[in-house]
Order: C-alpha cells, then structure tokens, then sequence
C-alpha cells in the first residue's frame, strides 16, 4: 500500500505539472488568465486522434503536428479574441472560460463523446520500482514533466525572449518602455503555453480514453493547482502537484477513486478560504483590505 | 552633432473628456541640451512626456525625433531608437530582484552589441555597475533583494538606472526627486550632471527647482496645457505669469 502510494503519487504529480504548465506559463509571462486550455487540451487529443486514425500519420508525426497546430491556435486566440479585452482581468477570464466550454461542447455536439476514441502509447511494457509496476508511458510523463519545467525555468531565467516576457508580466508599461513589444510577448505566451497543454494531452491520453469530460478534469485541476501554488511562484507550482497529486492517490487508495474530483474542488474551495495567495505567495490581502 | 534638433514638437495636442490636457505644444530640443520642464499640477507635463514617448495618441500634431516623424510610434519602437524615460509614479518589476530589472533592458537590441558573453555574461557586471552608479552599495544585498521590499527612494534610483540601461541618446525622468530625501537628492544631483556632461539630451519635470536649475540650462513653463514661458530659469522666474501660475514667493529666493 506505502510502495503503491509513494509510486503512483510521483506519477500523479508529474501528470498535474505537465497540465498545469502551460496555464501557468501563459499567467506567468503574460498576466493572462488564459481558461481556455481544458479546450485545447480535447482539441489536442481528438486531432492528434484523427491524424493517426484517418490520416495514417506514424505517431510521433502525428503528436508533433498536434503541438504545433495547438500553438498556432493559441496564438491566434489572442491575436483574435484576447487581444481585445487585454488589461481587464475579468474579460479576460470570461472570454477563455467561454472559449474553453465552446470547444469542448462542440465535440460533444460533432459526436465525439463516445467511448471509441483512444491514443496509442509511445511504448508498452513496463518495470517494477519498489515492487509496483509502472508502465513506460508513465516513466516517460514524470520525465517529460520534469524536462519541460526545467525548460521553462531555463527559458524565462537565460533568455532574452523569456526575460522580456517575465517583464512583461511584472508591469506592461515598464516593459514598453523598455523597448519590448507587448502584444508579441503575449501572443508567445499563448502559443508556449498552448503547446505545452497539448503535449500534456498527447502523452496523457494514452492512459486512459479521449472523453470530453476529460477537457473539464484538466481545467479543475487546473486551476486547482495554481490556487493552491499561487499565481507567480514555479516553487509553489510543483510543491501543489506533489501535494494534491499523494493526496489524490491516497485519498483513491484508501477511500475510493470516486472520490478523486472531490479533492481537486475541495483543495480550491479550502485555498481561497484560508490561504488566498497560495501555500507560498505572501498574504497580501488582508493588509490591503483593512 | 550637438547643437542640431533632435527632437522637435510640433501643435501636439491632447484632451481628455472635456479637458484640453495638452494644447497646441511646438518646441524644440537641441542634441546635448538639458530641459527643465515645470508647472504647476495638471498642466500637462506628464501627457506632453506621455504623447512624445508614444504611451498616450495625440489628437493632433506631430514629433519628430532626428528629422523623422515618430508620432504615433508603439513606446516600445520609441524606446527602441533612443528614447528613454522613467514614470512619476515608480514602475519597476516588484516581483524580481533589483538587478534583474536592470538585465531585462540589457537584453534589449539597442545595448545587445556592447555586450559580450554567454547567457548572462557581461549582463550581471553592467547590472551592478549601474546599481552603484545610482546609489545601491555593491557590498549590501541590496541589488539581490525582492524590488517590492526597497524603501521609495531606492525604487526611485532604480527607475532612473533602469532608463540609463538602454544607452538612450534622450532621457526623460518625470519627477524623480519627489519622494526621494534631501540626502539621496544630493546624490542623484551628480547623476544627472553626468548625463548631461556626456552629451546625452535631458528632459527633467520637477518640482525642486533649486536641485533642477543646477542641472538645466533651459525651462519651460506648462500652464492649462499651454507652454507660458521658456527660457534661462532666471528668466523664466522673473515673468510674471509664471510667478503666478506657479512659483508663487519660491520663485523669488530661487532667482
């Protein structure tokens, strides 16, 4: 039971980080709330889906095309549509909600909501750590998740582009006056972050069946994870999958797994009651208020 | 290249609502001069900075900058070729470490050349040397706190290094001494009369005058968005416009 919590737990955690990245990436680098990824997450899956099934590409073809056309379309998002309320929070937040729900009702609406639609796994097979078996799909989850948060991390400390953005995301004006072009640091944002949902989708639809409530799962947990790890810290990002990704599968293991969603709702609703700014963000809140 | 115009304004005007905040502006700057901008507030100082640098659209008229017209230039295009400015109200990255505010502009095209080195390279020493230069002792740790935890008057130094971190051939610092103490006045002074000793064009607002007429050699006076005298400061304190939009008694003991 120990064994299989502590290995399962790891994989857990690594799954959150990696669909929690992108959302993360995009808030971090451009300020922006972007909700609609639980669509591009399904959008994601079904193409890639499509482009294996219909149009015979080889798999790995097929999930590069996926990430990149997921790119393209989150940077057209905000091109087209965020680009318009940007600077005000709330619009932001209702335009990518809306956009999210839309897509993801849409394939509900083209009849995409069957069972019939699944990914292959890049490998099969397996090995045993601490006796619990893990399939090689899961190893390779951990290793991607691991791989692209230190991508990131290396991207917004040692690189031009990413300096800019982290800039940007800190004071827009400031940024501007500093000779960085404002719209095409978001319009990055959007597409890094786009991208990164889709390679999330890509190798975590393999797990299990491409559903369109799946596009709901990730927008909870989602969100889930950057409440709980506050808005600007990557520290607190992970620290909040490693938390929420051992207590989804201990509270699995030892209750029942239908329990699962409740612990993603309940972690946002306890968060915002008691520690608003996250297990790590400074509370600064309160101060402000009174 | 000194004594040319570098930047020339012409009939720039603005209102906002009913409010003609900037209202038919023409002057001109000369390549290496220092210009003390004054006026009491709401006259329309930070707008007139506002629609040079390209944050604000004017209504009407036009800016030209070396001869070429950059009105309605993004402020990012603006700070681009050579225009730098802080704001009245500090804007730094709060959520970074000081020096960091100062490695992003470092990374920008204008200053890429004079840089060597890898990631960071020469970034870090250019970093710190400017926060010396403003005032943050190399030896404190200072330069590595969270920006959001310095008292004002370092957030003001800041806003005025991280101007210089761009190598702009004009800067424009909108009141950077208030909120700054006697002290850090005093040592901001011999900032600017570096600037200007280097040939870099000037555009000061302030409000201590006694500290700006060290540094400036002309003054102009906003009033209701109108420019109503500009001049020597000890000819613009003696009009008697000025007296009485503004200066009031300080102006005598100032001249």
């Amino acid at each position: 039971m120990f064994e299989s919590i502590l290995v399962y737990g790891l994989v857990a955690s690594a799954i959150l980080l990696l669909i929690s990245l992108g959302f993360s990436i995009t808030f971090g680098l451009s300020g922006i709330a972007n909700l609609s990824y639980g669509g591009i997450y399904l959008s994601a899956g079904y193409l890639t889906w499509y482009l294996i099934n219909v149009l015979q590409f080889p798999l790995f073809a097929a999930a590069l095309t996926s990430v990149t056309l997921m790119a393209i379309l989150g940077a057209l998002i905000y091109r087209i549509l965020i680009i318009r309320v940007r600077g005000n929070i709330m619009n932001e937040v209702v335009v990518t909600f809306a956009l999210g729900l839309a897509t993801m009702e849409l394939f509900r609406f083209l009849g995409f909501g069957g069972y019939g639609f699944s990914l292959p796994s890049v490998a099969s097979g397996g090995i045993r750590i601490l006796g619990q078996a893990i399939g090689f799909q899961r190893l390779l989850i951990i290793g991607v998740a691991i791989l692209v948060a230190l991508l990131l991390w290396y991207f917004t400390r040692r690189t031009k582009t990413g300096l800019a953005l982290l800039g940007m995301a800190q004071d827009e004006y400031t940024a501007l006056s500093l000779g960085i072009d404002s719209d095409w640091s978001a319009t990055y944002s959007c597409a890094i972050g786009a991208a990164i949902t889709a390679l999330a989708a890509v190798l975590i639809f393999p797990l299990g069946v491409i559903a369109i409530d799946e596009g709901y799962k990730v927008l909870i947990r989602m969100m889930a994870v950057t409440v709980l790890g506050g808005l600007e810290s990557t520290k607190g990002l992970v620290l909040a999958c490693i938390i929420l990704g051992y207590f989804q599968v201990t509270v699995s293991n030892l209750a029942s797994p239908r329990w699962t969603e409740a612990v993603f709702l309940g972690a946002i609703l306890f968060v915002l009651a008691f520690r608003p700014s996250g297990l790590i963000g400074q509370s600064k809140e309160l101060e402000e208020r009174v | 290249m000194q004594n040319e115009v570098i930047l020339k304004v012409q009939d720039l005007s603005r209102r906002f609502g009913g409010v003609r905040a900037v209202d038919g502006i023409s002057f001109e700057v000369k390549s290496g001069e220092a210009l003390g901008i004054i006026g009491p507030n709401g006259s329309g100082k930070s707008t007139l900075i506002n629609l040079i640098t390209g944050f604000v659209k004017p209504d009407k008229g036009a800016v030209f900058y070396k001869g070429n017209n950059i009105t309605g230039l993004k402020p990012h295009k603006i700070a681009s070729i050579g225009i730098a400015r802080s704001f009245q109200t500090v804007k730094p990255f709060y959520n970074l470490p000081v020096y960091k505010n100062l490695i992003i502009p470092l990374y920008s095209n204008r200053v890429k050349k004079q840089l060597k080195g890898g990631c960071m390279g020469d970034r870090d020493e250019a970093a710190m040397h400017l926060l010396e230069e403003v005032g943050f002792e190399r030896e404190s740790n200072l330069p590595y706190k969270i920006t959001g935890t310095l008292p004002h008057g370092y957030l003001k130094k800041l806003e005025l290094a991280r101007c210089l971190c761009l190598d702009p051939e004009i800067v424009i610092v909108d009141e950077l001494f208030s909120g700054m103490s006697m002290s850090e006045i005093a040592s901001a002074m011999p900032i600017m009369e570096k600037i200007v000793a280097e040939g870099k064009t000037l555009i000061m607002i302030e409000h201590r005058l006694r500290e700006l007429f060290r540094v400036v050699q002309g003054v102009m006076v906003l009033n209701f968005g109108k420019i109503i005298a500009r001049g020597t400061p000890e000819e613009v304190v003696k009009v008697e416009e000025v007296k009485e939009a503004y200066l009031g008694k300080e102006g005598e003991t100032v001249a």
